[in-house]
């Protein structure tokens, strides 16, 4: 599904750089905080925000976005907020993704119960990147221009169309490197489950249409992937 | 002329490299407890102590060959007395105190009195001769003088020496001379009851033919023995004055016992911090490598467990001391020093460049850590540091400080959301990968001369092919990544490459890299 609304509530630091980060990426988006000096910080930094409440029931939203194209970050300073926040979107809005900021392990479990998508730990976080930078410096630099740079080696998720060549085969029967330039890092199957599992596990999975293939490529080799994948050969 | 003979003489000593290096290893040697080869050193002291008391009981009562007489008479005592000379040669520098008296001399324009120089020289060794240990020294050299057998039993002054060689010892030492005041006033008290009850218990039983406390001296052991609650009962006072006298005696032998306890254990209560913490520092500057991090916050918990997970040291500094002891509770090595002070690493004698892999500063404000950091590139330039950045208006002043990474989580966290907004499954992909907890790893494996000549062909081996993934090779000579290698690509010593792959995969892969560079 595609998202092109995005709702960012808080402006403390990290949510202004998740506004920075997002702001090309959605046609709309909106910040709402809570009090008059986030207001006026995020207005310095070019973003305009509404003023909102805990105990607010969320109806303008609705009528304000389409909410099935609606995506919202929850990044208030406090974490009991930030769960309060999340499980009040939450009652209103059973499918909306809902992507939330957690201090540490023990308030991402809740904002997880709280009905988060996904939770965003700071300090296994931050601890992770600090000890990847230091123990593995290649693979953290590699990985940060496939994300985050503009290198034109690119990570994609593919989805399976029902016309696949693909669909029918098992993974080893394919040489992924070889024959198309791209590595195949993990695969959604749908059929064993909701989350992914790694190719190098060494399953040889059967690949069904809709099955989300994530795969490491150069942009154009990517995009040559893609477009084959949505026919038979 | 005889001035100038020694002014010159001192000169040219202070310059000498050979000199001075030769002093240097001496000092190492036997005063320097983190010099790797003085431990070897005390073990032999204490062996030929152990070894010289051993030969004097076997004398008592059996025939000791003359060889090891010979080697007890002379060669251990011709060891200690080298080792008294050379105490005594670094105890102080007598080239410098010439030199200076000839410099003060001779901003005074007036000649050199070399008599002065050569009094106050004296005057230095003469402190150490008279220095308690170095009499303790001298008196274990003393069985040298066989020929007088009563001085063989200053043999047992080299049981002494071993307070020279064994730590523990000389911290046993330490911390009841902290609390001289204390034991003298207690010897005093217990002198004082022992002269008084032993001239009362002679005045009341010495004219009674029934006691056997006869002489003052008979009366003085009694006191000793009762004052100590040993009470041997082979002297016992017979009439009622000499056991009003012991009764009084025994209760103020009780109060003698009690205070000596409680001096020794007030004592220790009070230096046990300091006995821990200097374990501590010893037990630091045992790590062989190890990683630093400066200030114990949330974020430093979640760095050292990481850290301690995969097998690497950590050890943390820290100026608050109830931070310490948290840190210490969670079972990290945490020492309750300030990161930004020269003085803390001087004292943790901490080698940057063999012991520390990297330095992480993680401190509350980017003031302290850029501080920190400063104080660390004093001692270390080429150490690594990486540094939590909190304003981002500070980034070029941390990097002005010498760090080498910067981590904004701030930005990091704005970065990850555009991610996990636009990508999901993908981004849970390399999450899980960069985590440690799917069973699936990203290694980066430095290639040598050897690897890198085999490092395609084994990938490809039936074993590893479709399991194991080669994300590419960095090439380190043009910084650039060559993603999917085909097998033609030239791959040169130092380059890396960086797989995907099960534990087991990926240690088979360099463990079958390694035997083949061996062959």
């Amino acid at each position: 599904m595609t998202h092109h609304s995005a709702l960012v509530f808080g402006f403390n630091e990290y949510a202004k750089q998740i506004v920075l980060q997002i702001a090309g990426e959605y046609t709309s988006f909106a910040v709402f905080v809570m009090n008059d000096a986030e207001k006026s910080a995020a207005q310095s930094a070019g973003f305009e925000a509404e003023i909102f409440d805990l105990s607010e029931d969320w109806k303008s939203i609705e009528e304000r976005f389409n909410i099935k194209e609606l995506i919202v970050f929850c990044a208030l300073d406090n974490d009991a907020e930030n769960v309060f926040l999340t499980i009040s979107l939450r009652s209103m809005f059973e499918d909306i993704p809902i992507i939330a900021l957690a201090g540490d392990h023990e308030s991402a479990e809740k904002m997880k119960s709280a009905g988060a998508n996904k939770v965003m730990p700071i300090l296994q976080i931050t601890a992770g990147i600090i000890g990847e930078m230091l123990e593995k410096p290649t693979v953290t630099e590699v990985l940060h221009d496939i994300f985050y740079e503009d290198s034109t080696l690119k990570i994609a998720q593919i989805t399976v169309s029902k016309d696949s060549f693909v669909v029918g085969k098992h993974l080893y029967d394919i040489d992924w490197g070889n024959e198309y330039d791209v590595l195949l890092l993990a695969i959604v199957d749908f059929q064993l489950g909701a989350t992914f599992s790694f190719t190098s596990r060494g399953h040889n999975h059967h690949i069904d249409p809709d099955d989300i293939l994530v795969v490491i490529g150069y942009e154009d080799k990517i995009a040559a992937f893609s477009k084959l994948m949505e026919v038979s050969i | 002329m005889i001035g100038r003979w020694i002014v010159g003489f001192a000169f040219f000593i202070h310059a000498s490299p050979s000199y001075r290096r030769i002093k240097r290893f001496f000092h190492n040697l036997l005063e320097n407890p983190s010099y790797p080869y003085k431990k070897f050193f005390d073990y032999t002291m204490i062996m030929l102590i152990v070894i010289s008391v051993y030969i004097l009981i076997r004398h008592v009562k059996h025939e000791v060959s003359p060889e090891w007489l010979y080697f007890n008479n002379y060669i251990i005592s011709f060891i200690f007395l080298i080792e008294y000379l050379l105490r005594l040669w670094l105890y102080s520098d007598g080239s410098k105190i010439v030199i200076e008296q000839y410099e003060h001399d001779l901003f005074l324009q007036r000649p050199f009195r070399w008599i002065n120089a050569f009094k106050l020289a004296l005057a230095s060794k003469r402190a150490y001769v008279f220095s308690l240990s170095a009499m303790i020294d001298l008196l274990a050299i003393m069985p040298f003088f066989h020929e007088l057998r009563m001085l063989r039993v200053f043999i047992l002054f080299r049981v002494f020496k071993l307070f020279r060689y064994t730590k523990s010892l000389t911290q046993f030492i330490s911390i009841l001379s902290s609390k001289k005041f204390e034991i003298f006033t207690l010897g005093i008290f217990a002198m004082m009851i022992i002269v008084v009850s032993s001239v009362l218990i002679y005045v009341m039983e010495a004219n009674n033919p029934e006691s056997r406390i006869n002489t003052l001296f008979d009366a003085i052991y009694w006191s000793v023995v009762t004052i100590f609650t040993v009470g041997y009962g082979d002297f016992i006072p017979v009439t009622d004055e000499g056991r009003m006298v012991a009764m009084v005696i025994i209760v103020a032998g009780i109060a003698v016992i009690s205070f000596a306890t409680s001096i020794v254990v007030s004592a220790f209560t009070e230096k046990l911090d300091e006995i821990k913490e200097e374990k501590l520092i010893e037990d630091v500057s045992k790590i062989n490598q190890f990683y630093l991090i400066c200030g114990y916050t949330p974020l430093t918990q979640q760095v050292a467990h990481r850290f301690n997970k995969n097998g690497k040291n950590v050890v943390i500094l820290e100026r608050d001391k109830q931070k310490v002891v948290e840190a210490q509770k969670e079972g990290f090595v945490a020492l309750a020093n300030d990161s930004g002070s020269l003085n803390s690493y001087q004292t943790l004698q901490m080698d940057f460049e063999k012991q520390v892999i990297a330095v992480i500063l993680l401190q509350e404000s980017d003031v302290l850590n850029v501080y920190t950091a400063l104080t660390i590139r004093e001692l270390s330039k080429k150490v690594s540091i990486l540094s939590i950045l909190h304003q981002k208006e500070n980034r070029r002043k941390l990097s002005l400080a010498g760090i080498n990474e910067i981590v904004y989580t701030q930005e990091l966290i704005g970065l990850i959301s555009k991610e996990i907004s636009g990508r999901p499954v993908a981004f849970e992909v390399i999450h899980a990968l960069r985590s440690e907890n799917s069973g699936v790893f990203i290694e980066e494996i430095g290639l040598d001369a050897s690897m890198a000549d085999h490092f395609l062909e084994a990938s490809k081996l039936p074993l590893f092919h479709k399991r194991l993934i080669v994300l590419g090779i960095y090439k380190t000579a043009e910084s650039s990544f060559c993603f999917n290698p085909s097998s033609t690509l030239e791959i040169k010593e130092g380059d890396v490459a960086i797989i995907i792959g099960t534990r087991t995969l990926i240690d088979e892969l360099k463990a079958l890299m390694y035997k083949k560079g061996k062959k």
